[in-house]
């Protein structure tokens, strides 16, 4: 009983350490230029602490392009949804933005990357 | 025809003559033209074609190798395989066009008849191949930014990759004339020294400290010029004395990207945050700029021939050529 009970809790343990395992792998090319330590130096792109439910080009510390310096004006807010888009194809939401970098096409890793920004306690 | 696409490119010669301008510059005469390429996505990396008249470019967004002619603007893309996102691209001594491919994890070759071969890494890590350089003797030497730098032999096929030292950011890279081999690391702020017979990357660490080292090339003395993302600078390195020089780029908030020195060793830069093409004369310490006449241009990269600066304007898709025109005699 107690046997067949630790393999029911490690089953529902496995998608929550498969999913930080695959967020932490796919946040790998990311370190490049982006960090998740708000402690973090100065890094050629922005620091991604607590981005959901900032500003787009919210980052105080960075010069965003002009693309993203407009929707901060707009008044777009990073959401959990519009990070999994943006993941999707960040061209196609920003046009022109200076990062590049291709989008993910597989939503189940778009998924797992935009919960590992978002959430420290996935990490 | 075959199936790659073979664009005569109307509205290319449509549009050059409107687009054609003389630049209001301190030196010169320069006569700058753009070129569109409607069918590339994100055009970026460009460089000289063996043929001497051609120009390759990658599309980074849709996965092709275009080459321009810029006689009439006509253009033709090839497919570099599933899953392609060309980052770089070089010539090398056998005259062929050599991509490091981030998105297929490759190097891939493609020669003056469009044929492609494909060198996929022996390793899994993404390693977001980024630039590459020959050696003298002919080795391909690359870099991807998650951190690797590496060689391929291209008589065996051979393929090693090192981790850089610093771990992510490897970028940039260049030859030097008498064959030393050097990158830069964009998130590690420092360029390095590959030693070419161990793969070990000797760090130099510049002047500014946090200054973004994204791309490095050698003059014809072998001084090592440095563009640095986060400072706006462009810095050079004589690896003879271990000094530095730095100049900051005009304008409020520069972005420096790009660097490339041509053959008269007059060093042109791309600044972001000024939407320019930026030349400065090491001999003057002045620097002349070439804003784009549309906005967001954002050239990643210049190479060129005598006479003629080139860079993708990934933001545009269009490439654009600077000419340094003879003065009136």
């Amino acid at each position: 009983m107690i046997g067949r009970t630790v393999a029911l809790l490690l089953l529902g343990l496995l998608p929550h350490s498969a999913a930080a395992q695959d967020g932490a792998a796919l946040f790998a090319p990311c370190r490049a230029c982006h960090s998740l330590d708000p402690a973090a130096k100065v890094m050629p792109g922005p620091n991604l602490a607590g981005l959901i439910g900032r500003k787009v080009a919210g980052d105080p510390a960075f010069d965003y392009s002009p693309v993203l310096r407009q929707a901060r004006e707009e008044g777009r807010i990073w959401t959990r949804e519009a990070l999994e888009a943006f993941l999707a194809d960040p061209e196609a939401m920003f046009p022109a933005m200076w990062m590049s970098a291709q989008g993910i096409r597989d939503a189940a890793e778009r998924k797992a990357l935009a919960r590992f920004i978002a959430d420290p306690a996935s990490r | 025809m075959d199936r790659r696409h073979f664009l005569t490119s109307t509205a290319g010669l449509l549009a050059a003559p409107a687009l054609l301008r003389n630049a209001h510059a301190s030196e010169g005469p320069f006569r700058v033209k753009y070129f569109p390429v409607p069918e590339a996505s994100r055009s970026r990396d460009v460089t000289a074609c063996s043929d001497g008249v051609t120009m390759w470019f990658n599309c980074q967004g849709n996965g092709k190798l275009g080459r321009l002619d810029p006689r009439d603007g006509s253009y033709k893309l090839t497919d570099l395989g599933p899953g392609s996102a060309p980052h770089g691209v070089i010539v090398g001594p056998d005259k062929a066009a050599w991509v490091t491919d981030g998105g297929q994890n490759a190097i891939v070759r493609v020669d003056n008849d469009h044929k492609v071969t494909v060198f996929k890494l022996p390793i899994k890590d993404y390693t977001n191949l980024n630039t590459a350089a020959f050696d003298k003797s002919g080795i391909y030497w690359f870099t991807g930014q998650s951190g690797y730098h590496g060689r391929l032999d291209p008589k065996s096929g051979d393929i090693t990759v090192f981790k850089s030292p610093g771990g992510a950011g490897s970028y940039g890279m260049t030859v030097t004339p008498q064959g030393d081999v050097w990158y830069a690391s964009l998130a590690g702020s420092h360029i390095a020294k590959v030693d070419l017979k161990t793969g070990n990357a000797k760090v130099v660490e510049p002047a500014t400290p946090n200054q973004g080292a994204r791309r490095v090339w050698s003059d014809s003395k072998g001084h090592i010029w440095v563009s640095e993302w986060n400072s706006g600078n462009v810095s050079v390195h004589d690896p003879a004395s271990g000094s530095w020089r730095t100049w900051r780029l005009p304008g409020q908030r520069p972005r420096t990207y790009s660097v490339y020195v041509d053959d008269k060793d007059k060093v042109w830069l791309t600044d972001f945050g000024a939407n320019a093409i930026v030349r400065f004369d090491p001999v003057t310490e002045k620097f002349t700029a070439f804003p784009s006449d549309k906005p967001n241009a954002n050239v990643r990269q210049m190479d060129g021939r005598p006479g003629q600066a080139w860079g993708g304007e990934s933001g545009t898709n269009r490439l654009v050529m600077v000419e340094t025109l003879q003065p009136p005699a």
